[in-house]
């Protein structure tokens, strides 16, 4: 007699003070003082509670983290290759289900959550991200976007926003912007491709409620879920590190970073700003785009105009690629 | 009560899988093996198996699936060939070095270039260094009884390693023979559940599976592994014995011989093409050539004991070498090495060279083994081999 | 069989268990140049230091009337004292303080 797999439900809440108390990314890190992705790390697990699985492909939210036979992961949490993430995680879901459904395991399946960089998620790890997403999984794949290859010691990603500085996209004489590509759209990627999905959203570490109730949404859905979390690097993208959270706001200020969630086909935009910022105003602050004329911030201005008239929707945006004559 | 049927190689590891009541199963299509898989999802799809019927979307996510399935604690199965299992590479080490006890089928075939769907060894012996248990079955039936055999050996908390149950693509996984399937009650007294480890993700007992080590712990890393496999045969040897004890077969744990009890020298080989050598014996002996064949059950843990105890005995070893290894060596493949040093220290070592043969698909025909015979013989009468390699089939000159 | 030195070990698989509140084998407090100090007349209990700290070094105590500061791990980012609402953080150098860790040459 096969037993039903049964999900838990977690609340939403509409106030910081209701959040959860407990930690389940405890302090003990080896990640850089002001680490964006840290806090995203804490604040996702802090939503899920104690009835969690972590995945952790290889990047800085295994390396840092799991220096040296140490974690501050209070849940199971299995280390991935940074191909794989997508794939392990479906394959502790499948066991998970079978072992519920067979009697070998009583309780309520666990979340299972897979927390990949943008590399992890969008580029070395894009077929298996993609492939759970096919299958219908239960599972939430968590992006956290510090735009680029941090681990390593900060390369360039599909994440990486034009003329983003960094050591494999260095400005020289030959190529004065250093990165000459503009950016995948994660979500996008995911949305309309894959009929299993039913919510897709993005948030940010600057707003920290929204990101923990947009996680309880994706876990409480029965099926592949994408969440597209902003983690601002400040050693990456060359800022003082106490400035975490205002180049996150500033991202979302500029537009920069869209606050979106897609629902059943549906879109509904957060913390939308009435008028944009100039994108100068986000970029100023970061030398990772110290090198930048004029001409390249212009460029990167009418990339981010195009954008953020329909965030998450395809539109027509006026840069070249690469090939083509500027 | 167990019941005979015919069966492809491929048919026969369904079955086995089938019966050893696997959890989740990870499929991604390639010849030779693909049928496994055809046959496990049918099973699944009639609702004869529970199992979770994973779909993967490549041979390295296959691999991936099931590495995480078997850290949350259930007993898993994949399978590949050819290029699929050099794809899947990346996760051997991370699978092994977890200490989870997947399984993982492989139909030899051909690596590319081109995409040559015969029959090779080089695909899966080139992972050999990873830290899985790898071994060969000869037939439909050794297929269906070694699956059953690797899932007990492997997930014996001594042990707790991967395993590769090989089969020679196209001879062992598509040509039918007869096997005798027991029956449920056998197999579930031959092989309990899988009882995973402390080292299960379980949100109740909550552990952290692979945090990174520091440099001078790495080594210690490799020893945890190394110090498994020295555990591993005396495993093999109890699991053996169980086997033949409930199902009524008589398996030697390492090595099958075939007339070799008054052997002047033996053939050396794994795998399917064993059968064609045991009828080239036959027809050799009764010419009055005292040949035997050896053939190796498990090339990892190479059985280095049992093979120096037993080559000893003969005065010639031609080893049959399905498999390449470039710049190796012995210049050819990879077991004339490897009994060369299990040889090393035994005071009189038969004399050995090796045969390339069933490579890319090629049968060996009983008259190369004849001609392999022949190379032995002038091989005694000199004392000495000519030389270390020969490619069967292609030399110019005679031995 | 074999002689693992002292402090070489290395658990089965690689698994090791999951900490517990915090963890003792990274303890970060010595990374600080800095440390964040707290003027409670002024502090409303927003929650944005408890919230914006990436090593949860901010907490409500029991009662939920004040908040309190974890020295052994804090690194001294300071994202506490530019995301307080009510200036109620201010940074001072961490030597100044009685307790205060030296900043090793190699944080562990």
């Amino acid at each position: 007699m096969a037993v039903q797999v049964k999900t838990q439900t977690l609340p939403l809440f509409k106030k910081l003070r209701q959040m959860p108390k407990e930690e389940q990314y405890v302090p003990g890190h080896r990640t850089c003082a002001g680490c964006g992705p840290a806090l995203q790390y804490r604040l996702v697990t802090k939503a899920a509670g104690p009835n969690t699985i972590l995945l952790g492909p290889t990047g800085c939210m295994y390396v840092a983290n799991a220096s040296y036979l140490c974690t501050p992961y209070q849940v199971p949490w299995i280390h991935t290759q940074i191909t794989n993430g997508g794939a392990a995680a479906s394959g502790i879901e499948a066991a998970y289900q079978v072992m519920i459904r067979k009697g070998k395991y009583q309780g309520e399946l666990p979340n299972v959550i897979v927390m990949a960089g943008d590399g992890g998620s969008t580029d070395i790890g894009l077929q298996a991200m993609s492939a759970l997403m096919y299958r219908g999984h239960d599972a939430l794949f968590v992006c956290y976007d510090n735009e680029s290859y941090a681990n390593t010691g900060i390369q360039t990603s599909p994440t990486t926003p034009y003329g983003g500085n960094t050591t494999f996209t260095p400005p020289g004489k030959a190529i004065p912007e250093g990165k000459k590509l503009f950016p995948k759209d994660p979500p996008q990627l995911v949305i309309g491709g894959h009929p299993a999905v039913k919510y897709v959203a993005t948030a940010s570490v600057a707003y920290p409620v929204d990101l923990m109730n947009k996680v309880r949404k994706a876990l409480n859905v029965k099926g592949p879920t994408f969440l597209h979390i902003h983690a601002p690097c400040p050693k990456g993208w060359k800022f003082d590190e106490s400035k975490t959270i205002e180049m996150a706001r500033l991202a979302v200020e500029t537009g920069m970073w869209s606050i979106y969630e897609w629902e059943d086909g549906e879109y509904k935009y957060q913390y939308r700003p009435k008028e944009f910022k100039p994108v100068k105003e986000y970029m100023k602050h970061q030398k990772r785009f110290a090198h930048l004329t004029e001409e390249h911030i212009a460029k990167m201005q009418a990339f981010i105009d195009a954008k953020v008239k329909a965030p998450g929707v395809p539109v027509k945006i006026p840069v070249p690629g690469p090939r083509q004559e500027d | 009560m167990a019941k005979e049927m015919t069966l492809s190689g491929c048919a026969a590891a369904a079955q086995a899988v089938k019966m050893a009541k696997v959890d989740v199963i990870c499929s991604f299509p390639i010849r030779p093996y693909t049928a496994t898989m055809m046959e496990l999802s049918k099973m699944v799809a009639n609702g004869e198996l529970d199992a979770e019927f994973v779909h993967g979307e490549g041979e390295h996510a296959q691999l991936s699936v099931v590495y995480g399935a078997s850290a949350a604690g259930a007993r898993t199965f994949t399978g590949s060939s050819g290029v699929g299992v050099t794809y899947a590479f990346e996760t051997y080490s991370p699978i092994s070095g977890g200490r989870l006890p997947v399984q993982m089928m492989i139909a030899d075939r051909a690596l590319d270039p081109p995409g040559d769907f015969g029959s090779e060894h080089t695909d899966a012996m080139s992972a050999r260094d990873q830290g899985w248990l790898m071994g060969w079955s000869e037939n439909p039936q050794e297929a269906f009884d070694n699956h059953l055999i690797n899932y007990r050996i492997g997930e014996d908390s001594r042990v707790m390693l991967p395993q590769f149950v090989c089969q020679d693509g196209y001879f062992v996984s598509h040509i039918p023979g007869k096997v005798q399937l027991p029956d449920q009650a056998q197999v579930d007294e031959f092989l309990p559940p899988y009882r995973p480890g402390a080292h299960v993700l379980d949100p109740r007992k909550p552990v952290s599976h692979g945090p990174q080590i520091r440099p001078d712990q790495g080594a210690i890393m490799d020893l945890q592994r190394a110090e498994a496999f020295l555990a591993v045969p005396q495993v093999i040897r109890e699991v053996v014995d169980s086997f033949n004890r409930i199902f009524g077969r008589n398996y030697d744990p390492f090595l099958d011989q075939f007339m070799t009890e008054d052997a002047d020298m033996v053939f050396f080989m794994q795998g399917g093409h064993a059968a064609t050598a045991r009828h080239a014996v036959r027809h050799l002996r009764q010419k009055g050539v005292k040949v035997g064949l050896v053939k190796l059950r498990f090339v990892r843990p190479f059985p280095t004991q049992e093979v120096a105890e037993l080559l000893s005995k003969f005065k010639a070893v031609g080893v049959i070498e399905t498999s390449t290894s470039y710049g190796g060596s012995m210049s050819g493949g990879n077991l004339l090495a490897e009994v060369r040093a299990s040889l090393y220290d035994v005071p009189k070592r038969p004399l050995t060279t090796s045969f390339m043969a069933g490579l890319g698909g090629d049968v060996i025909p009983l008259h190369e083994f004849y001609w392999m015979a022949e190379v032995l013989t002038k091989a005694l009468k000199a004392g000495k081999v000519g030389k270390n390699v020969y490619w069967a089939g292609f030399e110019q000159a005679e031995a | 069989m074999f002689n693992i030195p002292k402090g070489r070990e290395v658990p089965f698989g690689c698994v090791t268990p999951a900490p517990v509140g915090e963890q003792p084998m990274m303890i970060t407090g010595n990374w600080r140049e800095y440390r964040p100090v707290i003027d409670e007349e002024k502090c409303n209990l927003c929650g944005n230091c408890v919230v914006f700290c990436p090593d949860a070094c901010w907490q409500f105590n029991e009662a939920d009337d004040a908040v309190v500061w974890n020295a052994k791990y804090c690194k001294g980012c300071l994202i506490c004292v530019n995301e307080c609402s009510h200036d109620a953080l201010s940074k001072a150098y961490e030597l100044d303080f009685p307790d205060g860790v030296v900043r090793l040459e190699k944080p562990f």
